[in-house]
This record gives C-alpha cells, structure tokens and sequence, in this order.
C-alpha cells in the first residue's frame, strides 16, 4: 500500500514531463510553421509601405525609415493609368469569382441533394466520374480546353475563366454537400412534407437552413479557387482590359520591375477579400469540413 | 378522424415485393398496431399510407378519398417518426407551428392552437427550448404535439417508443393510450414489439414477409393464432413448437415424440389433426398451459430440464422435448433443477396444432 503511494507521484511526474516534451516539440514546431508563413506576409506589408528607393536598399531596412501610403494611393487612384489598370483587375477578377462562386452554389446543391437522396441508374458511376477529374492535375486540361473554348469562341472572354473554374471546383463542392446532406435525417424532410410542405418546400424550408454550413464552405471554396487562379487566366486572356488580378498583376509590374512597394501593395489587396471572407466564416468552413466529412 | 382502407397493397422493388397484396380496414377511432420482424413490410406499408412512398398497385383510402397519387400533405393525415424528426433549427414552439404555418393558418389561431398543444401535453414551460435541449421523452412529447396540433384524420406512429429507455417507453406506453382514448383518433401504429401492440392497440395487423399474417384483436390474435409463425411471434416467452408424430392406436389419434414417447389426443384434438395434409403434426403450447410434475401421471410425457430462470413471481423452466425448446412457467415454490428428469402435462383445451407442412392452424371444423 505504502510503496503505491510512493511510486505513483512519481510516476506521475515522469508521465507529466514525457507529455510536456512533446508538447514543447509541438510548440516549437507550431511556431516555426508560423514564422515560414507569416514572416513572407509581413515583409510583404512592411515592403508595400516603403519607398522604391528604400525597398532596394541592401543591407534591408527592417522597418522603413519614412513609411509612406504612396503605393496604395497610386493604385486606388482612378485618374492615375496605374490605378485605372489595378482596379479594372479587381474588377475583373471580383467579377468572375463571384459568378463562379454563384452558379457553382446553384449547381452544387441540387446535384450533391439528388446523390445524397435520389437512386437513379448510374449514380454511383456520376458520382465517381465527377470525382475522377481531381485525380489529374489542372495542368493537363489546359490545352484541350484551350482548344475547346476556342472552338466555341470563348477564348478572350471571363465566360470561358467561369467555365473552367467551375469544372474545377464543382467535383469538390458537390462532394462536400453530400456529405453534409448524407447526415441530415430523411424523416425531418419527410415530416415536412407530411405537415404540409411540398418536396421542395422541405428542401428549401429544412433541408437548406441545416446545410448552410455546407453551403458556404462551398462558397469559399470556389471564390478561393477561382480568385487565386492563375496559368488559365494566363492562356485564356490576352487583352489587357480583360485579366484578372493574378495574371494583371503579373503583367504590369514586370514592365516596371523597379516599383516593387507598388507590387506589394497590389499583393497585399489582392489578399484581403480572401483573407476577410476566411475570417467571418471559417466556423462554418471547419464545421463544413469536419461534420460532412465524418459519419455519425 | 376517418377510416382508413388498403385494398390489395402492393409495393415491389424490381422483383421483390416489400409489401405483398395487403387488405385491411382500419375503422373510425380505432388503434391498429402493424407489427412484424424488421423488414416484415410494416414501416413500407406505413409510408404507402403516408405517400412517402409510391405504391404500386392496389388502393389506399383515406375517409372517403383515394389517395393513391396524392401528396403527403394532402392526406390530411400525420406522423410520428421513431427519430422525432424535430426540426432542429426550430424552437419546440416553431416545430409545433409549422404545420400550422403551412396550412396558412392565421397567427392567432396558431399561437391559440400552440399553446393548447402544449398545455396538452404538459411542456408549456419547453416552448422556447431547440429540440437538442431536450430529454429523450420530452422530445417524443414534441413530436406527438406536433402530430396533434393539426387534428389531422388519421396519425400514422412508426415505432415512436423504441428510442426511449425501458422506464421511460412504459409510462409513454399508457400516455398514447390515454391520448388515443381522450382524442378518439384513428392511429396506426408500427412496432417490432409485439408487448407494445398487444397492450395499446384494438387490433394487431401481424405481418411477415411482405404478407398479412393475421389481422384481429389481440386477444383473438393470442387465443387463435393462425400460422406458426404468429403463434410463435405473438406473446413472451414464444409458444413452444414441438414437431411430432401423427397416428393411429386403438381407435385413438396419438402424437409420438422424437424420444419414442406417446400422447393420446381428446376427440377435438383427433378432429383437428385428422384435417392436416401429413402426418407431421405441430403441437403448440403457451409457457403457462403446461403443468411440470416432478413424478409421471397419466397424460404426460418426460423431458430433461434444460435452463431454470426464477424472476421472482414466477420461474421459466425451459426443456428440450421432440428435438424443439419447451417453455413453461411454474409458481417460485416449484425446485427444478438443470437437468433434472421431468414430466409435461399439456392441457388439451388450451393446446394449438399445426399442420407440419403448411404451418397453418389445424380447426375442428
């Protein structure tokens, strides 16, 4: 009895400190992945706020004698040739990642709906073959839909951009919302449609409210996807009016490859919509993430 | 409220056939129980009911209506599923509500309707609670709530006891009883548990395989079981079936045992055996129509006690006789010991026959 009691604080400790070791190797690595990602953002700020003179300076000022807002001012300025290009690409890109995002959430939903629910010849077949395209890497679509949006006359135009975004982030999004709408229990539509609601009504009225988590994963997931893109913009686009943010940016700095503050201040905005999208709803998208993954 | 008729029902999935040529009537008021073995049809036959699920041949009528192609929501009818189905988005008052709300009932008379449900059902004070705040009951009691607000003709119930804990199913047990008895409503009613249908309900729809086995009160369901299957499903512990012999001895008709042993039948008995198709004859017992005696009388066969479990009232001894398990009760002051040599009076009054290759009930006459 005695020696139990002795040994077991002892014991004890040893576990603790076993534990805490690797905690500390969990820690130490946390903050290593943190540093590798964060520290190339913030040089890409503290940069953006310099002058061009400053940002090529070797040895580096860590931090900018005299920070100055210059960059920004002159790419959010529509009179300035600059600005009217950089807000043109925010436009552009805004525009076909938010059509993207809205007809991939238009196709999705009934889609993963009708193979979550519905048994019809060939489901398991669909269901895969939407699957197979993300075995490929994107790369290897790029010439046959090259070739095919110039036979149907989309090369130049954001239309062929929203097709082939959607084709890619559609596999993913439908598989996301099955899931989700895998878990929700028949009966509740079925209930709904006993007190009086129609098939389509309880989808709407029951079935829509309980998956919006799923939904807006989704969302995010193919405005991200489509936002970030860049080899397609690159081989689809090719008039100046018409590219996106990535590709734009890209363009016009290479021109100019001394203002390197204007393409860090390009950068940083162009990260902002996804970085604030990310922020308001990654609950959901992590809810998304794991509860449609994962059966109950 | 209304009757409800299903004229030679018929669902089948490629060449299966779920629900098989199925007919019963199910009067104004009245408490049918739909019960059978998972996959015996019963909850296929509640969703053709329901229009949850299309039939495929055959009629469905609800009041005066054939409802064949209608939707559920027009069926004037509602249900009670074995989950709840809650919406659990919705506040326990918004769930009572929406069947309401669709039927675009004006908002006084809903809340009016809501609260009178509730005060009903005694959850006044759950109004505003999410169905996941709930207790395992109290969402049964929203889900019955939901049911009842509308007033619908028929309420359809698939196993809505079987997710509750064994106490708690007892005291729900009397309460849809009681539910059943103030409201008069006509309820059909499915369950596995033939205890739930032989307690609750007016009559007992037994089903096996896709068919209907037998369709009565329960007291005539478990007095006169019709097949094999019925008497062995209808009641606990499950009638003994004991395979035997059919003969003739001196002018009497005698059933002989596996073991070699010998039993005379009454001339009712001899009657109904002389109707069987063979000569293998089932004979059927109840656990209590048996008499255990420890020494041989007249009329009795041995067997060898096999289990011995006291439950404090009573003590189920279980035997092994003609190759088949023999159940009967015998008052606690009664020792058996296992494997110690018995001997079984069956009460010939009280005794089923079957016949051993159709397993249909052997009759008089």
């Amino acid at each position: 009895m005695s020696t139990i009691a002795q040994t077991a604080p002892r014991a004890q400790a040893r576990r603790r400190m076993r534990v805490d070791g690797w905690r500390w190797a969990g820690r130490i690595f946390l903050v290593f992945m943190l540093l590798y990602t964060a520290l190339p953002m913030i040089w890409m700020l503290i940069t953006s706020i310099k002058s061009g003179f400053a940002a090529t300076q070797f040895p580096p000022q860590w931090w900018p004698d005299e920070p100055t807002l210059a960059s920004y001012q002159k790419l959010l300025d529509p009179q300035n040739s600059v600005g009217q290009d950089f807000l043109r690409f925010f436009w552009n890109s805004l525009f076909v990642s938010t059509v993207t995002t809205i007809l991939s959430v238009i196709v999705a939903v009934p889609a993963a709906y009708a193979f979550s629910r519905f048994s019809f010849p060939g489901r398991n077949f669909l269901f895969f073959a939407v699957l197979l395209r993300n075995m490929f890497p994107a790369v290897i679509f790029l010439v046959p839909l090259f070739i095919l949006m110039r036979a149907i006359g989309l090369i130049n135009t954001h239309g062929s951009l929203i097709l082939t975004y959607l084709t890619f982030g559609l596999p993913l999004a439908i598989w996301l919302l099955k899931g989700f709408y895998d878990n929700i229990p028949v009966q509740l539509e079925q209930a709904a449609r006993i007190d009086g609601a129609t098939r389509f009504q309880a989808f709407v009225m029951i079935v829509m409210p309980l998956s919006t988590p799923g939904i807006i994963a989704t969302a995010i997931y193919s405005f991200i996807g489509a936002w970030n893109e860049y080899i397609y913009a690159y081989t689809f686009l090719s008039k100046n009016e018409q590219l996106t943010l990535p590709v734009g940016i890209q363009r016009f700095f290479s021109e100019n490859t001394t203002d390197f503050p204007g393409l860090m201040a390009a950068s940083f905005m162009m990260s902002v919509p996804v970085v604030v999208l990310f922020l308001v709803l990654q609950r959901y998208f992590v809810r998304a993430l794991t509860e449609g993954a994962v059966k109950h | 409220m209304a009757h409800v008729v299903l004229q030679d029902l018929v669902k089948s999935y490629g060449s299966f056939k779920a629900v098989n040529h199925v007919s019963l009537t199910v009067n104004d008021g009245e408490f049918v129980a739909l019960v059978g073995p998972s996959g015996c049809g019963k909850t296929t036959t509640l969703n053709l009911v329901a229009g949850l699920t299309p039939i495929t041949s055959g009629d469905i009528i609800i009041g005066e209506r054939v409802v064949n192609d209608l939707d559920p929501k027009d069926r004037d009818i509602a249900m009670v599923f074995q989950n709840y189905a809650l919406y659990p988005q919705k506040s326990v008052y918004k769930n009572l509500a929406f069947p309401l709300q669709m039927r675009k009932l004006p908002r006084d008379e809903i809340d009016k309707k809501v609260k009178e449900a509730a005060r009903v059902l005694d959850m006044t004070h759950l109004l505003e609670r999410k169905p996941r705040e709930l207790s395992g009951g109290q969402q049964q009691r929203v889900a019955l709530g939901r049911a009842l607000v509308r007033d619908p003709a028929v309420f359809l119930m698939d196993e809505p006891l079987s997710n509750l804990d064994a106490k708690l199913r007892v005291q729900m047990r009397s309460e849809i009883k009681r539910f059943h008895q103030d409201l008069k409503a006509t309820i059909i009613y499915v369950t596995h548990d033939q205890l739930e249908a032989v307690t609750m309900a007016d009559k007992m729809a037994v089903m096996n395989g896709g068919y209907l086995q037998q369709y009565d009160s329960p007291a005539q369901v478990f007095a006169h079981p019709v097949n094999m299957f019925v008497a062995s499903f209808i009641g606990s512990p499950a009638m003994s079936l004991i395979p035997l012999e059919a003969s003739m001895a001196n002018g009497n008709t005698v059933l002989t045992g596996a073991e070699g042993w010998r039993l005379e039948l009454s001339a009712r008995n001899a009657q109904k055996v002389a109707k069987a198709t063979t000569r293998k004859v089932v004979l059927g017992a109840r656990h209590s129509t048996i008499k255990l005696h420890k020494s041989a009388v007249p009329g009795s066969v041995p067997a060898k006690a096999y289990t011995v479990e006291p439950t404090g009232d009573v003590t189920f001894v279980q035997a092994f006789l003609s190759g088949a398990i023999v159940n009967i009760s015998v008052p606690p002051n009664i020792a058996v010991a296992p494997d110690e040599q018995i001997w079984l009076e069956f009460d010939q009054e009280r005794m089923h026959l079957f016949d051993g290759e159709t397993e249909m009930a052997l009759k008089a006459n």
